[in-house]
């Protein structure tokens, strides 16, 4: 009774509609994106293999000289300027979202703990100060750091710094400037993993282990995992790629990647070098994800991490 | 050939069908359905329907009865034009609608979830067809009107809709699809996520309305108890193939096959080893049919058997013995031990010695109640 | 006993917090009112960096853009992601994963990377062909780019949430397809819509590095235009042009809060 004799037209003339249809719905966005962001980002990636022209902009012939260039060989020989760079960049990333963690882990608890009715303003406050421009929350540090603010005077007093120094420009101005930056991005998944936490694992837990802390660390602990690795993806790749913060509170000593690259962009104009610079951040961007996915997927218990 | 059904017909036929409900079914002429070779497949391998031909007749409540995927739901999917049949040819009312988009069938349909829009009052839920169809307002608000009369839903029509319990979406659901007066009403297991006493009152109320309306309805349901109070004529389906068509007794007293027969609720299936003339070798020993057909497997319906106390000798009296028994008021449910197979017999309660568990008894069976069928 | 102490010391800490999260913004609208231009002693209260703003033909031209900037790029923004969200829940049991790359590209991409990758891919197509000099056209274009993937992800999830049969139900109660678009999904992810504006907004306001780098010469936005005061030298209109833009984000906050609160009640 098998049936074997299909006519295709309406089969086909259906999968035609739904592939015009998707064509129809998803090509303008698509296209968009290819041609504003694919294409952009292929030519920049192409750059960085390219020589350095009069005004910084690229020329044939192809070379790896802007790698050269990003790895400190310069006309003057090798010196760690870029180097130096590269590592501030990697530990102010590593510093902060260390410390964005040791404070939104306990915030992220005390606000699952209080009454249903306080949790959304709590978020909100939380979350408030980034709906505010960067440029001005990072304007706002540079005033309460400034020599003879009371922050300043404070550090001056207790030997920190120097005499009339201010707090910034410094490296500790810059991680600062991060902490505060980030803070909300990493709280807000912890919180989403601590609201839907099992109690009852927790009790039982409390009952198995007697101690607080094994209890923590085999009840707690796993079950906000997928949301602080959330949060880290959230907080460590945009943080490797600062850009306005050191710009403002760092100085000439607190330069990170992102200024590495913006300036061959503008005053020091050599886009090879700047696209070179550029993807060592994709790369770590992606390195990143890959690696949180990876992780996530062992750990998460399931649950993937969403970015 | 295609475009049969036109926005025009159906302006004028809701021109033409002012009169209320009640008086609707002389008014309007009710449609057949028919469907010829019907084949659908998904993907490469899953057949939902394989070679569909089934005519509905015009004002029938027809219920299309079968365990999940056995392509009920997807044959009254082409009938609404949700789903485009892969070959054959569909009807209603005698002009091909095989290729006609779902909006221009004058075809409703009542979802199994009801599908309510939830943006919507109830108001303008029940008025959305019409609105769709370009009525002006106060014709839709005097159908609307009518039809909230016509299913009793009082002051429903001014809540909103997410807080209208289970049985009145249902009845809302219901009302918007009546309210355009379809040539078919289509209803996709319309009360199974209600519970049992609301459910059996629904099916009352929706059997009312059917035959006040004189409407052609397709049912779909998977409960065979329901198919039975509901329908004019079952047509049960297994594996895209369709099994059996008839009225529920004919359905229920006379399956043509072990699949229809276990669907239809029967346990008391024995195979035929023997046969001579009217005289069948049973696993439970011979009995005598009379007329009960050619068939390899032998069905006894449990509320053909009676039950003697003690031994009792004679033609078609089986001895057993009682190893369960349910009481349910009116009647009790039985299960019998004979050698090394069971029977379960239902017997109606009056005035009659009810036989405890562990008591021998004569099974009884008049030798016109048994039937043969096919494997 | 244990129970309460741990409580009570985070409390202490959540209101240490908070004042962390608080103090700059404070501290910025507090200058905005200081009598004296000194950005270290707060000597009295004045209006007069306020008064300075009204008159400020740049600040004024960077509000507008800022305006223009937002309110277009989350217009086209809305109607290409609609589109896109809804092609992704209507064909989402097919494999789209190139499609989900994409999409979740423009939120990867480190902002700096982003805004650097249009600047020199609009200067070689101006070099090239004299089209998009940089300005508020390339703007709106690295905006839309970044809005799309928001409002598709949120247009998506409201479809997502839909029972799937009210796309047949309308179907069945004759609407056309035009008549299903007008009558049954743009009402039902109206919500979304809004929600999915108004986050296109806020982005477009709150981006400083991505405007930055695709700006022309008369295209400042109000950060861009801030950044440059800041970098000249501080002012102390900078105080006051930044506490309104505080005050917005507090109205727009408070706004968010009672909307929340009533669609739980």
């Amino acid at each position: 009774m098998a049936y074997t004799g299909v006519t295709p037209s309406a089969r086909s003339r259906g999968m035609v509609r739904e592939a015009r249809h998707l064509l129809f719905t998803v090509a303008p966005g698509a296209t968009w994106i290819v041609i504003f962001l694919v294409l952009p980002s292929a030519y920049l990636m192409a750059v960085a293999f390219m020589s350095n022209g009069p005004y910084g902009l690229p020329e044939m012939p192809l070379s790896l000289e802007s790698f050269r260039r990003l790895a400190g060989f310069g006309f003057l020989g090798w010196s760690p300027g870029n180097l130096y760079t590269l590592l501030r960049s990697l530990w102010q990333t590593v510093v902060s979202t260390g410390l964005v963690v040791v404070i939104a882990y306990p915030i992220a608890y005390y606000i699952s703990t209080c009454r249903a009715r306080w949790r959304p303003i709590m978020l909100l406050l939380v979350v408030v100060p980034s709906w505010t421009n960067q440029v001005i929350r990072t304007f706002g540090w540079m005033n309460l750091l400034a020599p003879a603010t009371p922050l300043s005077e404070l550090a001056e007093a207790l030997g920190l710094i120097n005499a009339n120094m201010g707090l910034y420009p410094s490296n500790f101005a810059v991680t600062l400037g991060l902490v505060y930056n980030f803070l909300p991005f990493m709280v807000l998944p912890l919180y989403a993993a601590f609201e839907k936490l099992d109690a009852a694992q927790v009790e039982a837990a409390q009952d198995l282990f007697a101690s607080p802390v094994r209890a923590f660390r085999h009840a707690v602990f796993p079950q906000t995992l997928p949301g602080l690795l959330a949060g880290i993806v959230l907080v460590a790749i945009p943080a490797f790629g600062m850009y306005v913060i050191p710009e403002l509170l760092g100085g000439g000593k607190g330069m990170m990647l992102g200024n590495l690259v913006a300036n061959q962009f503008a005053g020091g104009a050599n886009w090879p070098l700047g696209a070179a610079g550029a993807i060592l951040m994709l790369i770590a961007t992606f390195i990143g994800l890959f690696a949180m996915r990876r992780i996530g997927k062992r750990l998460g218990g399931g649950e993937e991490v969403v970015i | 050939m295609s475009d049969t059904i036109t926005a025009a017909d159906i302006e004028s036929r809701a021109e033409g069908s002012t009169a209320s409900p009640e008086q609707g079914d002389s008014a309007r002429q009710a449609s057949s359905i028919e469907m010829q070779g019907l084949h659908k497949r998904f993907g490469r391998d899953t057949v939902a329907l394989d070679g569909v031909d089934l005519t509905i007749e015009p004002g029938e409540f027809f219920t299309l009865l079968g365990p999940s995927g056995c392509g009920k739901t997807t044959l009254l999917r082409i009938l609404a034009g949700l789903e485009e049949a892969d070959d054959g040819r569909l009807a209603i009312g005698g002009k091909d609608i095989t290729e006609v988009p779902p909006h221009k069938r004058s075809v409703n349909t009542v979802f199994q979830s009801y599908a309510l829009f939830p943006h919507l009052s109830v108001r303008e839920n029940l008025a959305f067809g019409l609105k769709m169809r370009g009525l002006p307002p106060e014709e839709r608000e005097a159908r609307v009107a009518k039809i909230a009369e016509f299913i009793k839903l009082g002051d429903l029509v001014d809540r909103p809709v997410d807080q209208l319990s289970g049985g009145q979406r249902q009845r809302i659901a219901l009302a918007r699809a009546l309210v355009n007066e379809p040539d078919v009403l289509l209803l996709d297991e319309p009360l199974s996520a209600l519970d049992a006493g609301l459910r059996s009152q629904l099916q009352v109320e929706l059997l009312r309305v059917q035959k006040r309306l004189g409407m052609t309805f397709v049912f779909v349901t998977h409960d065979q108890q329901e198919a039975m109070v509901m329908s004019d004529r079952i047509a049960v389906l297994n594996g895209g193939v369709i099994q059996q068509v008839g009225p529920p007794r004919e359905v229920y007293e006379h399956p043509v096959n072990a699949f229809v027969a276990r669907f239809m609720g029967h346990d008391n299936l024995y195979p035929v080893t023997a046969r001579h003339g009217a005289r069948l070798t049973t696993p439970l020993g011979e009995l005598t049919a009379e007329g009960a057909g050619e068939g390899g497997l032998l069905l006894i319906r449990p509320e053909t058997l009676d039950l003697l106390p003690g031994e009792v000798a004679g033609d078609n009296h089986l001895p057993a013995v009682v190893s369960e028994r349910l009481y349910r008021g009116s009647h009790a449910e039985y299960r019998l031990e004979i050698g090394s197979s069971t029977l379960q017999a239902t017997l109606n309660n009056r005035g009659r010695h009810l036989p405890e568990v562990g008591e021998r008894v004569t099974v009884s069976v008049a030798p016109e109640d048994l039937v043969t069928l096919s494997e | 006993m244990r129970k309460r102490t741990l409580k009570r010391s985070l409390a202490g800490f959540w209101w240490f917090t908070l004042a962390f999260l608080y103090l700059p913004l404070a501290v910025v609208v507090l200058f905005s009112f200081n009598a004296s231009n000194s950005a270290a002693t707060f000597t009295g209260i004045s209006l007069r960096w306020y008064g300075r703003l009204m008159g400020n033909e740049e600040i004024l031209s960077a509000f507008a853009n800022s305006m223009i900037l937002a309110i277009t790029s989350s217009v086209i923004a809305l109607g290409i992601g609609c589109l896109i969200g809804y092609g992704m829940y209507r064909h989402r049991h097919r494999k789209l994963g190139w499609l989900i790359v994409l999409i979740y590209l423009p939120i990867v991409l480190p902002d700096i990377v982003f805004g650097i990758s249009e600047m020199a891919f609009f200067v070689q197509i101006h070099r090239l062909t004299g089209l998009l000099q940089p300005g508020l056209v390339t703007m709106i274009i690295a905006h839309v780019t970044f809005q799309i993937p928001f409002v598709a992800l949120i247009v998506y999830s409201r479809f997502v949430g839909l029972d799937p049969t009210l796309f047949e139900a309308a179907k069945d109660l004759y609407a056309s397809p035009v008549k299903r678009v007008v009558h049954f999904m743009l009402p039902t992810i109206k919500p979304a819509l809004i929600s999915a504006f108004f986050l296109s907004f806020t982005l477009s306001v709150d981006d400083f590095v991505i405007s930055f780098f695709t700006a022309g010469p008369e295209s400042a936005t109000l950060p861009i235009y801030i950044w440059g005061a800041i970098k000249k030298g501080v002012s102390p209109e900078i105080n006051a042009i930044a506490t309104l833009m505080i005050g917005a984000v507090a109205i727009a906050a408070i706004i968010s809060l009672v909307f929340s609160r009533r669609r739980q009640a």
